[in-house]
Order: structure tokens, then sequence, then C-alpha cells
């Protein structure tokens, strides 16, 4: 709850399953970004319990914490910083020793091309630069439990594509990813199992064909689009006349 | 070190490069700042007003200088980093760390602490040369100095936390801070203003600070200085402790 006395989430019940990459869809202000908060400490949930890996997360905060890495949807990065300092210090604030730093930080530079802009200022970079900094610096200490709040929010074709293979790869190597997105293909390319959050509730979770079974449509955003009472909307009805 | 110790360096190390980042701004400004007092109030005012309690005039307004720098920067270091990192956001790096309350409101805390000590040993070596600053006390100047520091850092901190905006900032600085400064005794001796003056003077914090860092330095005090001391530690515990409350709960910085 809210200080103004918002009820941000209610009755929220939800497991993700070690090694899952699960999505959870909602429209705007449906209590996705809350729920991430609470799991990260950026929000303090005034009832209930997250828990992490078996860590609470409020009074277990350091081992919930470091289990997590988050990419949040906001290009929140400090723009007194160069590209290598941003790494280093994130993994400094997770307790990284400083060769263990250096080396991952080479790791993830090659690996979202960032190297030749590592002495950079991050105000100086891209709006994509930005965002692969922000994902590096979610991975940068090794999480078990990876956040993605919207990563592809504003981003080109080729960048998607490739956050997308990245992702994929890291979730094959074990890392649990909890994708939030607008984009319903989206989680249906990426995610085992999707849960609808519509005005901080969960009203609905299993796999894309579950979810299309369930609300008796053909697919995912069909089901997404009988949530938030839009079905008017959906390209059975609107694009119907177009086909050949 | 272990991973608490790396975590609390690299809070502090964060918050140090920050303002060496930006020195012409953050060390450069300040010391012209206190080297423009010194010529202004102490060499060209200073030759018409002689000596003040047999202390030659700008002799006597230098420890008030060295501990208005460390005070000025203190707080203004960490009431702006704070502020600008809960604009960009970027504050949440931190704040979803495993850090502690105690660990982030140190870092923050020591960032400016750092940077004003910097300049206010800075503005010593350069007055000690220019004029020549006698330390008679240093087991009293020492902690003044030290609690006086502390206590501005965590004035920074309980405003930066406080504040939505830049504007938030320039209004304590300027119309609480500098004040209660200037007003504190930095340039003049509280016991030759007129009644009422010198009784209201009694009722600012700052007056007992300057008195101190002025004991420790030059041997003369208008006030007590066990009981100012005293004060100066109740007053940087309470802060200290209030700031705290404030980083466990979240106030401000976390929804």
């Amino acid at each position: 709850m809210y200080p103004t006395g918002t009820l941000a989430l209610r009755g929220v019940s939800l497991q993700i399953q070690p090694g899952e990459f699960f999505g959870l869809l909602g429209p705007n202000g449906a209590g996705k970004s809350t729920l991430i908060h609470c799991a990260t400490g950026l929000a303090r949930p005034s009832s209930g319990s997250i828990r992490i890996f078996g860590h609470d997360a409020v009074q277990h905060y350091g081992q919930a914490r470091t289990a997590v890495g988050l990419a949040p949807q906001d290009l929140n990065l400090d723009f007194f910083l160069t590209v290598r300092e941003t790494l280093d210090y994130h993994g400094g604030y997770f307790g990284m020793p400083r060769r263990d730093r250096a080396d991952r930080i080479d790791e993830l530079l090659d690996a979202f091309s960032l190297t030749a802009k590592s002495g950079d200022r991050t105000q100086t970079l891209s709006g994509g630069m930005k965002r692969r900094l922000i994902l590096a610096r979610a991975l940068m200490h090794r999480p078990r439990f990876l956040i993605l709040d919207e990563p592809t929010a504003g981003v080109d074709v080729e960048l998607r594509l490739e956050l997308w293979q990245y992702v994929k790869q890291i979730n094959a190597e074990g890392t649990t990813i909890l994708l939030t997105t607008h984009y319903l293909e989206e989680a249906e390319q990426l995610c085992d199992r999707i849960a609808f959050i519509g005005d901080g509730q969960i009203v609905a979770q299993g796999s894309s064909s579950e979810l299309a079974a369930r609300y008796g449509v053909a697919g995912l955003e069909d089901a997404y689009l009988q949530l938030v009472g839009r079905s008017e909307l959906s390209r059975a009805h609107v694009g119907g006349g177009t086909g050949s | 070190m272990s991973a608490a110790q790396i975590r609390f360096a690299s809070l502090l190390r964060r918050e140090v490069n920050r303002f060496m980042k930006i020195k012409r701004q953050t060390l450069g400004a300040p010391l012209l700042e206190t080297f423009l007092y010194i010529s202004v109030f102490g060499a060209a005012l200073g030759s018409r007003i002689d000596q003040l309690h047999g202390i030659d005039y700008v002799v006597f307004i230098i420890p008030g200088l060295i501990m208005m720098a460390w005070a000025v920067n203190a707080f203004s270091n960490n009431a702006s980093s704070i502020l600008q990192q809960k604009l960009q956001r970027a504050i949440d790096d931190q704040l979803s760390s495993p850090a502690s309350p105690i660990q982030l409101l140190l870092a923050f805390s020591l960032g400016g602490f750092l940077r004003g000590m910097l300049i206010a040993m800075l503005t010593f070596g350069a007055a000690s040369v220019l004029v020549g600053v006698p330390v008679q006390h240093p087991l009293v100047l020492l902690p003044a100095l030290v609690l006086v520091g502390f206590f501005f850092a965590q004035a920074g901190v309980l405003v930066g936390i406080r504040a939505e905006q830049f504007d938030d900032l320039s209004f304590a600085q300027t119309f609480v801070l500098q004040p209660l400064i200037f007003l504190g005794g930095v340039f003049y001796s509280a016991s030759l203003l007129p009644q009422p003056y010198e009784t209201i003077t009694h009722f600012n914090p700052v007056y007992y600070m300057i008195s101190l860092v002025r004991y420790g330095f030059l041997g003369y005090s208008e006030t007590n200085v066990a009981l100012s001391l005293l004060f100066l530690v109740v007053a940087v515990t309470t802060l200290f402790l209030v700031n705290l409350r404030l980083f466990t709960t979240g106030y401000r910085l976390r929804a």
C-alpha cells in the first residue's frame, strides 16, 4: 500500500520455479513494477512476504538481493560514471573482489558490444547502448534470478532480437528469469509460463496455450485483450476483412 | 577484504569519485571563495580593524573560515549527490544492492565529509603560509572539526533525502545554512555585538561550533569548551540516528 492509501497489489500469490522463464503481463498501472520493486527492495510491502530462493526479501534482504539482478525499465544510469565504472561499482556493491570484477566487466563489455565505449560517460551513449549497459549491469554479479522490466521498450528490431538471443542463452544456462513486457509476441517466444496481472491481482497464469484455452481464444494476444476488456481490438475482428 | 568491506568501499569510492570528477566546481570554487574572504575581510578591511581580543583580525577570522569551508562543502556535496541520484533514479542501483542502511548512510555522509576536510586542509595550509595560524589546542581542535564536519555531512544527507528539486537545496543552503554560519560569528566576536543581538547569537548552534574551533586554533573562547563539545556530540548523534531511521524505513528513497 502506498502512503497515499492506494493499494498497489492485493493478495498476489505467485511462485516461479528455479530455471523458469516467467512472463508477467498486464496494462500500465496493473502492479507489475510494484511487484518487482518489492522483490528488489525498492518498495516496502505493507503486508505479505516475498521469498527469493528461500530468503525473505525484507528480513534477509542481503541474501535475497544478492540472488537478484534487476534491469529496470527506466534508463537509470549515473551520468557521472563511465561504462566501465558503472559495472565496476555495481560489482562492488555486491561484494565482488577487484580481480573478479575486472574479468567480469571485460566479459560483459564483449558480450554486449560495449568494449569500444568502456571509457565513455554513460550520458554520451545512444538509447540502445544504454539499454545494453542496463542489462550488463544487472548481470554483473552473476544473479541466479534476473528481472527484466520491459527490457525491449523503445529499442530497434536488431537489438531486440539480440537481447532475446542473449536472455534465452542465460536462461538455458540456469538463470531464472522474470520478464515484464507489453510485447505479447516477446512473452510468447520467450516465456515458459505467463501470469496476467490486473488491478493489483494475478488473474490468470499458465503457458501461452493454456491461457488462450482458458479464455477460449486463438492466442495469447486475444487472451490478453479479454483480460483488459478490449476484445473488440482482436485482429480476428479488426483485420478480418483484409486477408486474401 | 570481506564482501561487506568491498561493498562499503565501493559506495564510498563512488561518492569521492563524483566530486573528484568535477574538481573545478567542488574543490576549486570553494577554495577561491575562501581565498577571497581572507583577502577582502582579512587583508583589506582587517588593516582598519586592528586586533580582536589581542589577536590580529585576519588571524581571528581564519578558524571560522576553515570551519565554514568544511561545513558548507560537506553539506552541499551530500545534499546534491543524493538528490541528483534520486532524480536520475541511479540511486536504485545502491538501494537494490545488499548494502545495509548504515553502510549507505555512512558512505553518503563520508563523501561530503572528505570533500569538506580536503578543502579545510588546503585552506589551512594556504592560510598558514600567508598569515600564519597557530594551533593552540590540537586535542580540542581535531574532535571539534571532525564533529562539525560530520554534523553538516549529516545535515546534507537529511536535506538531500527530503528534497524533491534543486530549489529545495538552494533554499536550505541560502536561507538556513549561510545565515546561521555568518551570524554565528565567523567574521566577528559575538561579545562585540550590542544587545539583544549578542543574546540572540547564543541561540545559534553554529556560534558554539565556531567558538570551539577558534579555541582549538587560537586558545580564545567565548563559550564553555566542554559543554560545547558535549552539545556537538549530542547533536551529531541525534542527526545520525534520524538519518539512519530514514534509510531504514526508505523515506523518500524507496516507494
